[in-house]
């Protein structure tokens, strides 16, 4: 029976021993004095430490010297008035690496009565990770809200028509009064009076009102000069997809990414570049959405000139008459689009020095948009000296 | 009399040229609150009220007119989209509608 028992003991201590070192996480067990009497083998990647080295040291080893002070304090306190901080609740906590690296550590700690008296396991989820991811995120939040700009942009775009609104009621009635001033002189063989240069005066005025609004949206969607740099087409492709993939979150569109293996250099302003893909992939996905594959395909290509990156999806394409318009500002077919997107990417695409084209599809075919940019040369000064 | 009550100086200046070169007698005012303190209109006399003013806006004001019992022509302009407009005339009796931009002659539409 004893032995058994013993037995039993023998097998679920080894059990317990390679599960503590298979475990993901880390693990740590120590005495009412703090000290170490279980350290893993994740333990030993997150501090730097072999086991046999860790055992029997107090835990404050790992601890940056600010936490090890109060980490005592904790313990002598709760020994005390057995008031709780940490056990069975888990939070956030930092570790020292034997080199010095301090770093965020989840802990959770149980507690065990033994025959030893009191100790304590910790187990121990390394946070640098999930900060790298958290980052990650917050910076694609970041750009989203940039990249949005384009869609505030059709707001944008609401509120512009109702400034422009004003002045251009005011000038049509200037013209409507003087023409029939003019008119009316015209009538009586009477030649036009100041008053109504006076007026004509205003609506000159009121004109220069409206263009100074539309000056005004031009420099909105200009913001800023170009930033160009030598860029790998495919990484701002990705990158964009990674945004609209965020941006759409749930979507249930599936994305076909058709990459060759070299990178295509181009000089652009990745930006811009990649506003013209999250708008060409925003509309894609609209129709891609409706559609019964559901399915949106980006490839990128070049030849020694251009490069190109096309955007086909599984949607009904256009008609002839959508497509004579497709590229105007305000020409949309939605009920709340403002036909801004494809305007100002191909706005963008010609500032590169390239071009944004459109291909209608139908017959089950979805439309194709296809940005081409100028490839970049190397040696580029030796072209002008040839050229 | 025709009274235009118009936030916009511009379009309201304009629409005073556009009347008075007519040789109609036209008043202007800014606001809602400023026609209400110094004006009432005679049953015969013609309000241009904008619907977006601020303040108490052009459809407040009409309703504000129907319920003291003073009953002048209204014509509304407004910039909004036809969904909006329908919002702020609800309830309204009949209000002549002219849409901003101008898309014909304003003053035909007025005195018509
Ligand atoms: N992938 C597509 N398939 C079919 N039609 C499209 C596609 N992309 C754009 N269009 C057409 O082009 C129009 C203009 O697009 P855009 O300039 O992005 O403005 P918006 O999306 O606000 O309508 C759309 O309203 C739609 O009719
Ligand atoms: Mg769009």
């Amino acid at each position: 029976m004893g032995e058994l028992e013993d037995r039993r003991t023998a097998v679920s201590e080894a059990r317990f021993e390679s599960l503590l070192d298979t475990a993901a996480d880390g693990v740590i067990v120590i005495d009412e004095t703090g000290r170490m009497l279980v350290f893993n083998k994740i333990c030993e990647q997150l501090f730097g430490y072999t086991s046999q080295e860790a055992i029997g040291q107090n835990v404050s080893l790992i601890m940056p010297p600010e936490f090890s002070v109060s980490h005592d304090r904790f313990m002598n306190n709760y020994h005390r008035t057995g008031e709780r901080r940490i056990i069975g609740i888990g939070r956030e906590v930092s570790g020292m690496h034997r080199d010095g690296t301090v770093f965020p550590l989840e802990l959770s700690v149980g507690e065990a009565k033994t025959a030893d008296g009191r100790q304590y396991i910790g187990v121990l989820r390394d946070l640098r990770s999930r900060r790298a991811v958290e980052q990650r995120v917050s910076q694609l939040q970041a750009q989203v809200v940039h990249m949005t700009r384009l869609s505030a942009m059709d707001e944008m775009g609401a509120a512009m028509a109702h400034e422009l609104n004003q002045p251009l009621t005011a000038l049509l009635l200037y013209l409507q009064a003087v023409a029939r001033q003019v008119r009316a002189c015209h009538a009586d063989a009477k030649p036009p009076s100041d008053k109504m240069l006076d007026v004509l005066d205003k609506a000159v005025l009121e004109a220069e009102r409206a263009s100074h609004i539309v000056q005004r949206m031009r420099q909105m969607v200009e913001k800023r000069d170009p930033e160009r740099a030598t860029v790998d087409l495919r990484e701002v492709v990705n990158e964009a997809l990674d945004l609209s993939e965020f941006v759409a979150q749930g979507a249930t569109v599936t994305i076909r990414r058709v990459f060759g293996m070299t990178p295509i250099q181009v000089d652009a302003d990745a930006t811009q570049i990649q506003q013209i893909l999250l708008n060409l992939l925003r509309n894609a996905r609209e129709v891609a959405k409706e559609s019964e594959e559901r399915w949106v395909k980006v490839s990128i290509g070049s030849d020694d000139r251009s490069a190109f990156v096309s955007v086909t999806d599984s949607g009904p394409g256009f008609s002839e008459d959508v497509g004579k318009s497709l590229f105007r500002t305000f020409s949309t077919t939605k009920k709340s689009g403002m036909g801004l997107g494809l305007a100002i990417s191909r706005a963008i695409a010609q500032n590169h020095g390239g071009d944004l084209m459109a291909d209608p599809g139908g017959n089950g075919q979805g439309a194709t948009f296809t940005l081409m940019l100028p490839m970049h040369h190397s040696d580029e000064a030796e072209e002008d000296t040839w050229g | 009399m025709y009274i235009i009550v118009e936030d916009d100086p511009s379009v309201a200046d304009a629409l005073e040229s556009l009347l008075s070169g007519a040789g109609l007698p036209v008043r202007v005012f800014a606001s809602a609150e400023e026609f209400i303190h110094s004006a009432s209109p005679a049953p015969d006399d013609t309000m241009i009220v904008d619907l977006g003013l601020p303040g108490m806006s052009g459809g407040e004001l009409v309703r504000h007119l129907e319920k003291a019992g003073a009953t002048p022509k209204v014509i509304a302009i407004s910039g909004t989209s036809s969904r909006t407009i329908a919002r702020e005339t609800e309830g309204l009796a009949d209000v002549k509608i002219l849409r901003k931009p101008p898309a014909a002659d304003w003053l035909e539409a007025i005195t018509a």
